[in-house]
């Protein structure tokens, strides 16, 4: 029986020049991340190396050298068994089945990763030779929906789905835990502060309960420690709405003084929030007002720090002066893609080829569920010039840069159809396709690319990740579906305010 | 936002002047917001005190809504009948001069007998979820005056979330009130009290108060107002005495703990 392979789900280039190496690809596909080197695409570490020995030890092991090995020797994290049991409980189980978010630091020295179900953020180092350490794992209380660093590096902004910025030392401290006299709960409420019957009646109830819960005080305890997150972190801002985004930005100061930092972030309703930066991130400089639907993805181009792009699922790009408050620009996606969410800005920037000063300044635009990828350029006035629509061999998940020549590898979903999120392809292809090069150069004025061959996605492509059963049942590969694809979801059915 | 149709009398007379959805505007903005208002009774108090200043009241519950809609059309229309009468009949003051009618055992605030300055023009109510959308309603710095009279004390720790008083909401309170604009604060909830307290960091969890010379977090941006001159305030009085859930309180032999905090101009930016 074959089987398919996950998708990479995201892919970040880290840039280590600054420390004299060469650059490292890191990328995740179901519950594994992977190392590349970017010259050549060949794969250098994956993490996490020996899980499910049991089941390893009969299917050989999960190792990376074998790089060619028949994808039935894979092992399937979501056979059957696995998924019947509702939770992976054996010790040795992976307790997440996939990776959404992948960052490195500027510096590249440091990789942090979002593992999805355990809801944890894990803080790699990387070696010389591109091997994945992981120096620690934090186990957040709500469902992380983004992350970002800071500019200094030093700490890890986690915008979850409560609404709430918490930020977090990106080498967690020494924690001591603030101490809290275990407070028995005791109703706040008096006979003087309720009036109807009903509540005087659940307020005799909790009296009840109080004096029950003072006899078990063990599992009170027990039961508060759930909750408690075990490591320093601080809230430092909140929506009351879900978050889609979060972005840390920091723009040059009065002459003379520091650079000012600020945190940018968006939420399901309609709001972009600029914050000033830690520690002043409770004085809210600006709200962002223009769109009418939610906000998926924000994007501050490396180049214009001043310059914000946002979108979601309104059919609009807005292009903002974010420090103002004011939309520069509103850019129609056009009519066929009107219904469309979008899943990914991206800010590409190279250095023209020789002869021409300046660089090419491109804003690449991926849609939920879409094998094709809206291309901009960022004019000089910050203005969005369409370049026309990159059509890609399967529905785009993630891309970077890979070099500073015009190479963009784009990560693709060869399980699916192209153009669905849903329907699976009738059988995995022979070769599967993961990234795809996408080249792209400036002739005449005019901006040209070509999906083209190229020695080190393929290299990428011919190291398998971890296998993906195709003969899983409805329910199941719904389930991994909405791992990739899950903003539609975000969408509110019906116009409640 | 058409606040047109919420304040005909303060329409501003040139018709070209309109607003980005096409209405028309006002001669002012709104100043004064009561999130939560529940049946209004604090808007219908504060109308006279503050005749000239627009006053809104933020109520998510619907039916809620349209009985305070109701109530102060009602109000407006025996203001006009009221200055009717005034107008044709002499202009003695007879009805005014007559002992104020005594106020019974009644909830209702608002004079129906006498006329009032700004004869309840100046207060609406709208229908809003103020904890996610208040920032799409007034601008930065627009309000003046905030409060939040006997909010829902949501008892359940699980539910303390859905708490309108949180460091969150009062960055987002600080946004819209102009520097020097007050948050008033009122609760017959002890514990909400304290909750209050500490989410504008002036106690700790340990119920002890925190220095005044505090700064930093959310300090930065409010500081507590003190006891004497909330004495003088009349907005405290209205907001402690006049509005349906204050006399419930009061008839109920509750407590009030009355919380006003000034909003601080931004702190530098660290140098």
């Amino acid at each position: 029986m074959a089987s398919f392979q996950h998708p990479i789900q995201s892919l970040e280039l880290v840039k280590r020049q600054s420390q004299g190496l060469s650059n490292v690809l890191v990328a995740s596909a179901g519950p594994h991340i992977y190392s590349y080197a970017a010259e050549s695409g060949q794969r250098l570490d994956v993490w996490p190396q020996h899980v499910e020995t049991s089941r390893a030890a009969a299917s050989g092991p999960t190792s990376t050298s074998e790089d060619q090995a028949p994808p039935e020797k894979r092992i399937k994290l979501s056979s059957p068994e696995t998924e019947s049991e509702g939770k992976p409980s054996a010790n040795n189980a992976l307790t997440w089945t996939n990776i959404p978010m992948v960052l490195a630091t500027s510096d590249g020295r440091h990789v942090v990763v979002l593992t999805a179900e355990d809801k944890c953020i894990r803080v790699f180092s990387l070696s010389e030779d591109g091997k994945f350490k992981e120096l620690s794992s934090r186990n957040m209380a709500k469902k992380p929906c983004a992350l970002d660093l800071t500019p200094d590096d030093q700490t890890i902004l986690c915008a979850d789905k409560f609404g709430d910025v918490y930020s977090l030392p990106l080498i967690p401290g020494e924690y001591v835990k603030p101490k809290t006299q275990a407070k028995k709960p005791k109703p706040v409420a008096t006979t003087l502060t309720v009036h109807s019957k009903r509540n005087l009646r659940s307020l005799e109830q909790q009296h009840l309960h109080a004096e029950r819960a003072e006899k078990a005080e063990k599992v009170q305890e027990e039961s508060e420690e759930k909750g408690v997150l075990n490591f320093e972190h601080q809230l430092i801002l909140g929506h009351v709405s879900m978050l889609t985004d979060v972005i840390a930005v920091s723009l040059p100061g009065a002459p003379g003084s520091r650079p000012r930092n600020y945190i940018l972030t968006a939420d399901r309703d309609e709001h972009i929030r600029v914050s000033r930066g830690i520690p002043q991130a409770h004085v809210i400089e600006q709200q962002c007002f223009g769109h009418t639907s939610l906000i998926s993805k924000l994007c501050i181009p490396s180049w214009a720090p001043n310059v914000l792009i946002s979108g979601g699922g309104d059919g609009h790009l807005l292009v903002w002066n974010w420090s103002e408050g004011q939309v520069h620009q509103s850019v129609p996606l056009g009519d066929s893609f009107q219904d469309a969410i979008i899943s990914g800005i991206w800010d590409v920037s190279f250095d023209q080829s020789a002869g021409t000063p300046g660089s090419i300044n491109i804003v690449l635009i991926g849609l939920e569920g879409s094998p094709q990828l809206l291309c901009y350029t960022l004019e000089s006035d910050n203005t969005l010039k369409s370049q026309g629509v990159i059509q890609l061999s399967g529905n785009v998940l993630d891309l970077t840069t890979l070099d500073s020549n015009g190479s963009i590898v784009v990560s693709v979903d060869a399980v699916r159809a192209p153009g669905s999120t849903d329907t699976w392809k009738e059988s995995p292809a022979s070769a599967q396709i993961l990234t795809e090069c996408l080249q792209i150069s400036i002739t005449d004025g005019g901006l040209k690319w070509a999906v083209c061959e190229d020695s080190r996605t393929a290299c990428i492509n011919a190291g398998v990740t971890s296998g993906l059963s195709a003969t899983l049942d409805a329910k199941q590969k719904k389930a991994i579906d909405d791992t990739l694809y899950n903003l539609g979801n975000l969408r509110k059915r019906t116009f409640d305010d | 936002m058409d606040w047109a149709s919420h304040y005909p009398a303060f329409v501003d007379p040139d018709a070209s002047n309109i607003n980005l959805g096409g209405t028309r505007k006002l001669t002012k903005d709104v100043e004064v917001v009561d999130i939560g208002c529940g049946f209004g009774g604090l808007l219908v108090g504060l109308a006279p005190l503050l005749p000239d200043t627009l006053m809104v009241g933020m109520e998510i519950r619907v039916s809620v809504l349209e009985y305070v809609r109701s109530r102060i059309s009602a109000l407006r229309l025996k203001q006009q009948a009221l200055k009717k009468i005034a107008a044709t009949s002499t202009t003695t003051q007879a009805p005014s001069d007559t002992p104020a009618t005594p106020e019974v055992e009644d909830d209702e605030v608002g004079s129906t007998t006498t006329i009032v300055p700004g004869n309840y023009e100046n207060i609406t109510g709208i229908r809003a979820n103020t904890m996610k959308f208040l920032p799409n309603f007034f601008g930065h710095h627009q309000l003046s005056k905030i409060f939040v009279c006997f909010p829902d004390p949501h008892f359940k720790a699980r539910k303390h979330k859905a708490r309108i008083i949180s460091e969150s909401l009062n960055a987002e309170y600080a946004y819209v009130l102009k520097p020097g604009g007050l948050l008033y604060t009122i609760t017959d909830v002890e514990e909400y009290h304290h909750w209050v307290l500490r989410h504008f960091k002036y106690e700790t969890v340990e119920g002890e108060n925190v220095a005044d010379e505090i700064t930093g977090g959310i300090r930065d941006l409010w500081e507590l107002v003190s006891d004497e001159e909330l004495e003088a305030d009349p907005c405290v009085r209205v907001m402690k005495f006049e509005t349906e859930e204050s006399k419930k309180v009061t008839r109920n032999n509750g407590n009030k703990y009355v919380a006003v905090f000034r909003r601080k101009a931004d702190p530098e930016w660290p140098a």
